[in-house]
């Protein structure tokens, strides 16, 4: 061993001071953001529109699960859009009503620095498109590397030290996440509004782009695949009905209590190695991963149980391959002989740089996996610091902000009375607005007559229609509009959901009227009739998967969830967008 | 009729032109009067009229061609018809009344331009519609430069008139679905060829992104032939119009020019000398007049427009120079009909998604 020399210190002592000049003291938080951090509402904000995101987060934020909302719709929008230059837009901004998100798109003012942007745009966005797959390549990779390390780590073995780094690293792997997420989204969708905007010039009509992208395989159409998979192998194992019937908590016990339940256990968890690692919403700290709490993943496997029959994957994606490419060669024949090139290398260059399979398929290594790592440090630090008795229970530690959590255990450790008092408050103020979730209001602020923003229109689905009815305010409706996702036209019983939570109440057969979904929400499709949206245009999730499994669904409609009760009888048409209230509500 | 009836209207000096006259000489003609009224420095010249030319055809010469306009065939046989078509026009000379007054008209440009045999002139064919001037300007109707005496000019105003009948030509009627022969259809302008040192465009916005707060220069040697035409990689600059800096700057391999034969009376693409090839053929004094010149153009005219210009031999700026045509800017909306639209950075390809983005919600301010 050698004897360490002490370090030498040059004191900066001297200089330290709680002003940068004379009068002037550094707000706090401002210096990561390129435009603006998470941020309740103020009054400042009614002047211009705030959409409330529960396509991505319904159920409200936790404090922890705002630093991770800072790294990602703020954050990280905002540096993508800074680097890849994008013209008209910083990037998003969030507020928050309550514990719920709402989102705003920052313009960018003044018209130099909207072509000095879109100067620099073509550089950086060209020689990516050229070679997307070498692109998506390294950044997947560099993602999947830093799963390697995080997901293989023994957290329980470490000492104080190393657990608290090992937080620090996964919060800091959170954000550069992220920054790939819309570095990529970004250039995408470029790429993808280059394509749109070609069919409106040569008379396709932008809307029909998602079409002619759809029925590329995903990591999530695979994870589905399997769980149907894994119903067929419950059926032939015989070991069905605590899938379908067992309280969750109970299903495993239940299960390897069956002659051949241990293999089927084994093969589920075999699955969960590979298909796992997920959670339930993007950011949101406080929700387990499949791996944690396997619960979401046998209750899907359960639901597709009580179908009479399994759902045939490859047959639903030979169609939905045969119905895009139909759909191609239409617009290929409705085509002007001059446009037909540019049509060709448009297509070509987008089925390469695939934004409707990408915004897919990224969920797997980004949304719903980036803040794994931040969780599963969090709840070991959490399980030490209730050894300790500094908070009740491991999980408190998702009530603290992430500063207060730097602070105290970087040396503040004073301050844990105080910290720990607060977190029931925080605990109730958090339910209270997760029972408030479905009272708030779409949109908030100024509602513009028009939202140019083709992908505004695409993926959140804010339409003329949609923000017609917002503007209309609630009345009694019986027809709603709005875009027409995937064809077909059936009447059945609606089923309103609200948060995902909810969604074991969807019964076989029912029409699912949702706000918006997401990933979590894709086995649903399996059972459902129909879908209807509050929110969303063609090419969001529901739209998406909608069209896989070859069910009619109406996005966009603004206000099906208020209109529509749960029971009502509902007509859905998915080539009109349009959905009617037959009558109300059965029993 | 009589004949002097007819040749009083048969020919108009530009000075006598105005933008109501555009049925009669056609837009292109029609703005250069306009231009020309109000001070501007644009080449003197004349135009024999629209319906002068329709009414030089006899008309059993002119039943015997609607009747092969008309003749069903495919257009695999559409380089046989044009050749009979262009035979039975070129086979009737002009008549006489037209003929007076076309001499008459160039004996007071000679004078007029003080070039007595020395003037040299662009005979141009003028389209009534603006579809045809979209035909004209893709160079499906013929222009001549370099033209000399009379006799000359009435030559190539027929062979203008017949150009309408090539088989691109005759194509391009098909596919709009017009098989009648419209006599009104074409007029010509002959124009003082100026003694350019280096020609070319301006579009008043960005042909690539659409973005109208920038102007974008083409230029070559010599006449603006080989830049309209497309024969050569242009020198290219791109100028910010609200500031007037060049914010971009592109040399072009400029290996070939069209330069005047002197003795064949006509205009020649030639092989350009290496160190001009490479040498910028505008300084940036010139490149920002013609840019702020081209912007008064746009704003009188209330849309974005391509100006052809011209900067003489021997003189300075400003008065060295000439704006030779403007149109609205069609290539925007048009892409497949532009005929100088700079390549798309992504060589080779029909579709760039970064333009593409740029013209859509990635648009720039003002597009």
């Amino acid at each position: 061993m050698t004897t360490q020399a002490a370090a030498k210190v040059v004191p900066v002592d001297d200089f330290v001071r709680e002003e940068l000049y004379p009068g002037y003291k550094q707000p706090f938080g401002s210096q990561p953001f390129v435009a603006g951090p998470v941020r309740p509402f103020s009054k400042a904000d009614n002047s211009r529109y705030w959409l409330r995101d529960s396509l991505h987060f319904s159920e409200g934020m936790v404090p922890a699960s705002i630093a991770t909302l800072d790294d990602a719709q703020t954050w990280g929008a905002q540096l993508g859009a800074e680097i890849v230059g994008v013209p008209p837009t910083r990037g998003s901004v969030n507020r928050l009503a309550g514990t719920h998100v709402y989102i705003g798109i920052i313009d960018v003012d003044t018209d130099w620095q909207i072509q000095a942007r879109a100067d620099r745009f073509g550089d950086y966005v060209g020689p990516i498109l050229a070679d997307f797959d070498r692109y998506w390549a390294m950044r997947a990779g560099e993602l999947q590397s830093a799963y390697d390390h995080f997901d293989n780590l023994d957290l329980a073995g470490m000492d104080p030290g190393q657990l608290w780094t090992t937080v620090k690293d996964a919060y800091a792997f959170h954000r550069r996440a992220w920054f790939i997420h819309f570095e990529v989204m970004y250039v995408l969708t470029a790429n993808y509004l280059a394509f749109y905007q070609l069919a409106e010039e040569i008379g396709l009509g932008g809307s029909v782009v998602s079409a002619l992208l759809a029925g590329e395989q995903t990591f999530y159409g695979k994870t589905d695949e399997e769980l149907w998979r894994l119903a067929g192998r419950a059926r032939d194992l015989d070991v069905s009905a605590p899938l379908r019937h067992a309280d969750p908590a109970d299903m495993r016990r239940q299960i390897e209590a069956l002659p051949n339940g241990r293999i089927w256990w084994g093969e589920f968890e075999e699955f969960l190695r590979t298909y796992g690692w997920r959670m339930e919403e993007t950011c949101r700290v406080d929700t387990p991963s499949w791996v944690e709490d396997p619960a979401p993943a046998l209750y899907n496997i359960g639901t597709f149980l009580s179908k009479p029959e399994s759902f045939d994957f490859h047959a639903a994606r030979q169609l939905a391959v045969a119905e895009r490419d139909a759909q191609i060669e239409a617009a290929r024949r409705a085509v002007n002989g001059s446009d037909l090139q540019r049509f060709n290398e448009a297509l070509a260059g987008n089925q390469a740089a695939n934004f409707a399979w990408w915004n897919e398929e990224h969920n797997y290594l980004i949304d719903r996996r980036a803040a794994i790592p931040v969780r599963r440090a969090s709840l070991e630090l959490g399980a030490r610091l209730a050894a300790d008795g500094r908070i009740d229970r491991p999980d408190d530690l998702f009530y603290l902000f992430k500063p207060e959590l730097f602070e105290v255990l970087e040396g503040g450790a004073a301050r844990w009375p105080d910290l720990a008092a607060m977190i029931p408050d925080r605990r109730a103020y958090f339910e209270h607005w997760r029972q408030r979730g479905p009272e708030l209001p779409t949109m908030l602020g100024t509602i513009p007559d028009v939202v140019p923003d083709p992908i505004m229109i695409e993926v959140f689905g804010l339409s003329g229609h949609f923000l017609e009815t917002l503007k209309g305010g609630p009345a009694e409706v019986t027809e709603l509009r709005g875009f027409p996702a995937s064809k077909g036209v059936v009447e059945g019983v609606a089923r309103v959901i609200t948060t995902v939570t909810d969604i074991s109440r969807v019964q076989p057969g029912e029409i699912l009227v949702c706000g918006g979904t997401t990933t979590e929400w894709t086995p649903v499709f399996g059972i459902i009739k129909a879908c209807v949206c509050d929110t969303g245009g063609s090419l969001t999730h529901a739209a998406i998967v909608s069209r896989e499994y070859g069910i009619p669904c109406v996005v966009g409609t603004a206000a099906a969830t208020q209109t529509i009760k749960t029971g009502d009888r509902i007509r859905v048409d998915g080539r009109q967008g349009t959905v009617q209230v037959l009558a109300g509500q059965e029993h | 009729m009589s004949g002097t009836e007819a040749a009083g209207s048969a020919v108009l000096d530009l000075a006598d032109i105005r933008i109501t006259d555009s049925p009669r000489v056609g837009p292109k003609v029609a703005r250069l009067g306009h231009l020309a009224a109000a001070g501007w420095p644009v080449p003197d010249g004349y135009a024999v009229t629209a319906d002068a030319l329709g009414r030089w055809l006899p008309a059993a010469a002119r039943s015997e061609l609607a009747a092969m306009l008309a003749e069903p065939g495919p257009d695999a046989d559409l380089h046989h018809l044009a050749r009979r078509a262009q035979e039975l026009i070129e086979s009737h000379p002009l008549p006489p009344w037209l003929r007076e007054a076309v001499v008459q008209a160039h004996q007071r440009l000679r004078a007029r331009t003080g070039l007595g045999r020395r003037l040299r002139v662009a005979v141009r064919s003028s389209a009534i519609s603006e579809d045809g001037t979209r035909a004209s300007f893709a160079g499906q109707y013929a222009t001549f430069l370099g033209v000399g005496d009379a006799d000359a000019v009435l030559h190539h105003i027929r062979k203008c008139w017949a150009s309408g009948f090539t088989a691109h030509a005759l194509h391009y009627r098909r596919r709009a679905g017009d098989d009648q022969l419209h006599e009104h259809d074409l007029a010509v302008g002959v124009l003082e060829l100026v003694n350019a040192r280096s020609a070319g465009v301006v579009f008043t916005l960005d042909p690539v992104t659409g973005n109208r707060g920038r102007a974008v220069v083409e230029a070559n040697w010599g006449f603006g032939e080989s830049v309209v035409s497309g024969q050569v990689t242009p020198d290219r600059w791109v100028v910010d119009k609200t500031t007037g800096a060049i914010v971009e700057r592109a040399i072009g391999a400029k290996h070939v020019w069209s330069a005047l034969d002197e003795a064949a009376d006509t205009v020649v693409l030639a092989p350009q000398a290496a160190d001009l090839a490479a040498r910028p053929c505008l300084d940036d004094d010139e490149v920002r007049y013609l840019c702020a010149k081209a912007a008064e153009i746009e704003s009188r005219e209330g849309v974005p427009q391509d100006v052809e210009w011209a900067i003489a031999r021997g003189s300075p700026l400003p008065h060295s120079v000439f704006i030779l045509q403007h149109r609205p800017e069609t290539a925007w909306a048009q892409t497949d009909e532009a005929p100088a639209a700079p390549a798309a950075p992504t060589q080779g390809k029909a579709f760039d998604p970064v333009q593409y983005a740029l013209r859509n919600v990635f648009k720039v301010p003002g597009t």
